[in-house]
């Protein structure tokens, strides 16, 4: 244990095996492997009955075997006789890829490259070249010769244009007896290639050429008569290759044939392995077919080839022939060769080469390569690229840094006026420098101008170093004037920034006097109105009328504003780096000190909903009777578009009333509410002052109700927009009584005239009512009679028909309408005012607000001046605060003065008519047969107004009638 | 007081789904859940980082998940501006709640989970009840001034803080509002056990402890580094000590009574900011997420007993 305990362990241990098991199998011998095809049978058995296995187990193809082959053959259908292939006698695993006859798919001959082909073949493609070893036929094999792609080759294609036809030979036309010669020869080679393979003999060959000449002299005799000029084409023939020999075997010796099982050539070969001694014999057996050759049956996988016992030799392959007749310079000239490549031959004609042909060029001729750029992306060459960039960035307008300051004042066409402002202070200081004022303080100044990163240059221009500058004595007072200097200077340069645009800029270049002005004016640097007015005066000429002047002082004004350098214009956008990054420092600096956290309790009721309680489980707080808080979420439980559509209405912007009231019309409004009365007749009045009185009147309850302290600067705003800014913060549920009383005026009218008496303009009015009262003789109270007021409003006599209508003297103090105007609306009229429809109401309002509306901001065309229905709307205001009045005070006198009113105007129905505006005419007449008894005075009104109208005068006709019939 | 163990890694879950938004525990701490910024939730086994089931949904990042009493249901907050209550089983969205006019930053349930609670950008508190099919909120609060950053609740009360320095408890019961202002905007709201306290975290890389009761301030935790971010904080399951995020990749252990840093748990040296953590609401156990991952993080002791 102990010394186990010291080893040293490398690898990993083998398990160990336990005493019952049996030591595992020795790795098997390769006799003992069995190869299984893919059905999982073994392949290789019985080397004799077969050697491999074939289909199912020997049973071809199918468990069952061969299925026998139909036959079928009637007398209609002769049965052809049936081909078959030797694939039909074979198994799919011979067709397979380790079988005898693989078979795939491949691209064919024609189609497939060269060294593809070679790679599978596995011979070369120019079988021309090579000569057949062991091919059963010499030269080309018969079935490559009939299966001959259908497109010839480029060689053949030119042997044809040149005259060459298939079957013929290549080379000079010969005469009959050179061709008999030639085939003889041929057909010795022929026969040498055949028994002796290509390792020919040369010598032999050569020696049976001259034997073939001496054969042929024979024959030449017979064929002398034969013309000469007669010529044929060659024969063709396999022409005699020579192989080296690589080996040492004996001469055409060629070991034993390695050919494949089944080959052809294993019979072929045979003869040159086996010495046949009985030559006749090898022809007999030559006819007779064997049944059994080769290696082909009985050999195993693992087992070698037997020795080919059946293969013959006989004694025509043998030379027999002694004489060696091969002259000596053939030897030498076959030695001299050997340094040539075998295949090839030395070329016996000496031609010398030529000089190539030279082409005198020009002297200045430059050779380019245009293939330099093959597109636009590959790069160009340095000088060229550098020139285009050159021209680019200037075009660009980025080379200006690389010009001087007048060459681009130049580019930009400006005259150098100003010179820089350092040079010309400068200049001045020079000048003291020269008058050698004893104070540096100039010196200095303009060295603070002049700072150069050594030191400073001095006035005279030469350089100082720092060092002897900065001793420079700078006492406190030096430093103080100093800095004044600087700040002089810092204020010039501020004004430059102004001031230069006039060099940069010229608004005015058409007219060049003009632009002197303005440049003139830019430097005066002028803010007073006035004084620029007396300035510009001067340099105007006296030519200028005095509208031009106003003109170009204005364009002045807004040019400069304008046409301010950018500089200028974004100085005060942008802080330098250095201040940003300082405040952010001290930003930095201060969160340092440490805030002394303080907590702030701040309580406040809040309601939890029901459900949130219940689902707490918790009572609700104070039994639920808390006052809700929060009620934002009431009536709105979904966020809905039409939510943020209101607050968008609800914008002041939005109630704006386009009318312009004038800030200072909150107190003369009464005056000239009166005024207006009078200018009835004057078309160009606006009607939009009168508009606000009315306002007031019916928004007021409202206004003094919400908006108890009202901001000051609201007070011009019109009562409406005051109702508006208190209700925008309301819920809808609130801002309907804003909705109210801007639709729905009447409703509170009769409570208007209580509140409304407490504002200052109304007291007025009411004093003036009262006023009229006592000249009427009426009670003298805050009530007074609708007539009494009516009276008011106009003074003249009667005119046109309405003087023929109050011509009756005897008429006695009726608050009747004694004026003409078109307008005035009877009491009677305004008695109902109360029970107007809503329809007539909204209607009302329509007209307020077009009253509203000043003239210019209308769409569409103009209305005619005598349908302007403002002067209504005013005394209507005042009208719906009297009817009250009336009511209570004169009933009877209502009563009587209606009466009245009636009785005249019934007869003068026709003259009213012809006197209304042609724009009412329609309308008068469409009532005129309801209202021909009543009073029809008001017909002038605008035509929503006639509805309201015809039901009064119904009302009234009804009165009438009682009254009749009280008579 | 049992003495401080330090707390070990004892599961890192690579959660696939982008930036971990936030990590929660269920309501016994057997389950945990991410919010991922693929717009998924996670359940997880905390134990084994086995992923039980995915989430999806939300049509923006997830912000905020709270799983409710039984476990058998859902409520996430996402961006979108939505809540969705889930069923875990099913993986299905129950209910989408929208009223939400900003992205919903925290949600909650309150004991029974019949009322979720959510806070989000738009300022609002909103109270969904989850029982009925509701689809609008029960109660709006909306005295924030600024985003709701997290919200809790206990039997009668909500507390909610935002990033205007308050946090407002709203009491139910006695139906007052109250509002403690720290001063400084506020990232994140953890209750103590005996609901007596509150733990804020702050902006100005403090955390502070404030007396329910009184309002005062108890006691200030300093260390970690909030920066920007929205970092959040723990108080262990034994009331002893708190835990914070830091934006420098690290947490902070403190306790509770000494205000000092007992264990700077260093999780990654290559950066990430430790923004959401969730404690254990029974062992000594935490989960933290910093960037893809999620962090399990407890001590020995307790693994140990469990097993036992």
């Amino acid at each position: 244990m102990d010394e186990e305990n010291h080893l040293h362990r490398f690898g990993t241990p083998l398990e160990p095996l336990e005493k019952d098991e049996v030591p595992a199998k020795k790795p098997l011998a390769i006799e003992d492997q069995i190869v299984k095809d893919e059905n999982g049978k073994r392949r290789f058995h019985g080397a004799f009955t077969g050697g491999f296995s074939a289909g199912f187990w020997n049973t071809v193809g199918s468990l069952e075997g061969w299925t026998p082959q139909n036959f079928k053959s009637s007398r209609g259908e002769k049965a052809s006789k049936v081909q078959q292939r030797p694939e039909d006698f074979m198994d799919n695993e011979d067709l397979g890829e380790f079988g005898i006859a693989p078979q795939g798919i491949r691209t064919r001959d024609d189609f497939s490259k060269e060294s593809e082909q070679e790679q599978r073949t596995g011979q070369r493609k120019r079988k021309l070249m090579q000569p057949q070893v062991a091919g059963p036929i010499p030269g080309v094999p018969v079935l490559e010769q009939l299966l001959r792609p259908v497109r010839d080759k480029v060689a053949v294609r030119i042997l044809k244009s040149m005259g060459w036809k298939p079957g013929q030979g290549v080379g000079p036309r010969q005469t009959r007896k050179e061709k008999r010669l030639a085939m003889a020869r041929n057909k010795r080679e022929q026969y040498l290639l055949d028994h002796y393979g290509n390792e020919g003999l040369p010598s032999s060959t050569k020696q049976q050429h001259s034997e073939d000449a001496a054969d042929d002299e024979d024959n030449d005799d017979e064929d002398e008569d034969e013309d000469e000029d007669i010529t044929f084409a060659p024969d063709d023939y396999e022409p005699m290759f020579y192989t080296p020999k690589e080996n040492r075997f004996g001469m055409s010796y060629s070991g034993l044939s390695r050919a494949p099982v089944l080959s052809k050539s294993s019979t072929t070969a045979a003869p040159m392995q086996h010495i046949n001694l009985f030559g006749q014999m090898d022809t007999a057996a030559k006819q007779k077919p064997f049944s059994i050759r080769g290696q082909a049956f009985g050999v195993g996988a693992f087992e070698e080839e037997d020795e080919d016992i059946y293969a013959k030799d006989d004694m025509t392959r043998y030379d027999f022939s002694l004489a060696d007749k091969q002259p000596q310079q053939k030897k030498a000239q076959y030695v001299q060769q050997r340094h040539v490549i075998d295949g090839f031959s030395e070329d016996k004609s000496n031609i010398t080469h030529n000089k190539p042909f030279v082409i005198d060029l020009p002297r200045d001729f430059k050779p380019r390569n245009w293939l330099q750029r093959r597109s636009r992306f590959t790069p160009l060459d340095a000088e060229r690229a550098r020139k285009i960039a050159e021209a680019d960035y200037k075009k660009a307008g980025l080379g200006r840094h690389d010009l001087n300051p007048e060459q681009r004042a130049q580019l930009l066409g400006e005259s150098q006026v100003k010179k820089n402002p350092f040079k010309t202070t400068n200049s001045v200081s020079t000048q003291e420098q020269q008058e050698r004022s004893k104070s540096l303080l100039e010196l200095i100044s303009a060295k603070s101008n002049n700072f150069t990163k050594g030191g400073l240059i001095t006035t005279a221009g030469e350089e100082l170093p720092a060092t002897t500058v900065a001793p420079v004595e700078l006492s406190k007072e030096l430093q103080e004037s100093n800095a004044a200097l600087q700040a002089q200077a810092a204020s010039k340069t501020k004004n430059l920034a102004s001031s230069q645009p006039s060099s940069g800029f010229k608004p005015f270049l058409a007219d060049e006097a003009k632009q002197q002005r303005y440049e003139k004016f830019l430097a005066a640097n002028l803010k007073d109105d006035k004084e620029i007015t007396e300035f510009l005066a001067e340099l105007q000429p006296v030519t200028l009328s005095l509208w031009d002047r106003e003109m170009e002082k204005k364009e002045f004004m807004q040019a400069s504003k304008i046409y301010r350098p950018l500089a200028g214009l974004m100085l005060d956008r942008f802080v330098s780096e250095a201040t940003v990054q300082e405040g952010n420092a001290k930003q930095e600096v201060q969160p340092e000190e440490k805030l002394k956290i303080v907590m702030k309790r701040t309580k406040a009721m809040w309601k939890p909903s029901a459900l949130l309680c219940k689902r707490y489980n918790i009572a609700e707080p104070f039994g639920g009777a808390l006052p809700e808080v929060e009620n934002t979420l009431k009536g709105k439980a979904k966020m809905s578009i039409f939510d943020y559509l209101e607050t968008s209405v609800n914008t002041k912007a939005n109630f704006q009333t386009p009318t312009i009231i004038p800030k200072h019309i909150e107190l003369p409004k009464q005056h000239q509410g009166q005024q207006q009365r009078e200018q009835v007749t004057l078309p160009t009045s606006k009607p939009a002052p009168t508009a606000p009185v009315e306002e007031a009147e019916v928004k007021a309850p409202l206004e003094s109700a919400s908006s108890t302290a009202t901001n000051p600067t609201f007070v011009s705003k019109t009562p409406l927009e005051h109702a508006v800014d208190a209700a925008r913060d309301k819920p809808i549920s609130e801002k309907i009584d804003l909705f109210k009383s801007i639709f729905d005026d009447s409703d509170e009218e009769t409570e208007a005239p209580a509140v409304a008496q407490g504002q200052p303009p109304e007291l007025e009015r009411d004093a003036k009512i009262r006023e009229m009262q006592a000249a009427l003789g009426l009670p003298c109270t805050t009530a007074t009679s609708a007539a009494a007021v009516n009276l008011l409003r106009n003074n003249s006599p009667p005119r046109g028909l309405f003087a023929a209508l109050f011509k009756p003297p005897e008429e006695m103090v009726k608050p009747t309408e004694p004026a003409p105007t078109k307008f005035a609306p009877i009491p009677g009229n305004k008695l109902k005012i109360a029970y107007k429809s809503r329809e007539e109401r909204l209607r009302n309002d329509r007209e307020l607000a077009m009253a509203e509306v000043p003239q210019e901001d209308l769409y569409g065309p103009k209305l005619p001046s005598q349908l302007k229905p403002t002067e209504v709307q005013a005394e209507a205001s005042i009208d719906a605060k009297l009817q009250q009045l009336w009511q209570e005070h004169a009933p009877k006198k209502r009563k009587a003065e209606q009466w009245v009113e009636r009785t005249l105007s019934s007869s003068e129905d026709s003259d009213e008519d012809s006197t209304d505006s042609s724009s009412d005419d329609s309308d008068v007449k469409a009532k005129k047969s309801k209202s021909k008894k009543s009073s029809s005075k008001k017909s002038k009104k605008s035509k929503q107004k006639s509805k309201k109208k015809s039901k009064k005068g119904e009302k009234s006709k009804h009165k009438s009638k009682k009254k009749k019939s009280k008579h | 007081m049992p003495a401080f163990l330090n707390f070990n890694c004892s599961k890192t879950i690579d959660c696939k789904q982008g930036a971990v938004r936030a990590v929660r525990y269920n309501v016994d701490g057997s389950y945990c859940l991410s919010c991922g910024s693929d717009k998924k939730i996670k359940l997880w086994n905390p134990v084994s980082g086995l992923l039980l089931k995915t989430y999806g949904g939300h049509a923006d990042e997830v912000t905020d998940v709270a799983g409710s009493c039984d476990s058998s249901y859902i409520v996430s907050s996402s961006l979108d501006k939505s809540i969705i209550y889930w069923d875990v089983a099913t993986g299905a969205p129950v209910r989408r709640l929208r009223s939400h006019a900003g992205g919903v930053r925290c949600v909650c349930f309150n004991e029974d989970s019949s009322i979720a609670i959510s806070g989000g950008r738009d300022n609002a508190i909103m109270c969904w009840d989850i029982r009925t099919r509701r689809l609008d909120p029960v109660q709006v609060m909306k005295d924030a001034k600024d985003c709701i950053t997290a919200v809790l609740t206990n039997d009668h009360k909500i507390f909610a803080s935002s990033l205007d320095g308050c946090v407002r408890h709203y009491d139910i019961r006695v139906g007052e509002l109250t509002c403690d202002e720290v001063g400084q905007p506020i990232t994140y709201l953890a209750q103590t056990k005996d609901e007596q306290c509150l733990l804020v975290g702050c902006q100005d890389n403090t955390l502070r402890l404030l007396d329910c009761e009184s309002g005062g301030l108890l006691s200030e935790y300093k260390g970690h580094q909030s920066a920007d971010y929205h970092i959040e904080c723990g108080i262990l399951a034994d009331d002893a000590h708190l835990v914070s995020g830091s934006s420098d990749g690290d947490a902070y252990v403190w306790d509770l009574l000494e205000t000092k840093v007992l264990q700077r748990i260093r999780i990654s040296d290559n950066g990430g900011v430790l923004h959401s953590l969730a404690t254990h609401p029974k062992r000594q156990e935490m989960l933290f997420a910093r960037r893809r991952d999620m962090y399990v993080f407890s001590t020995d002791l307790q693994i140990e007993e469990e097993q036992l």
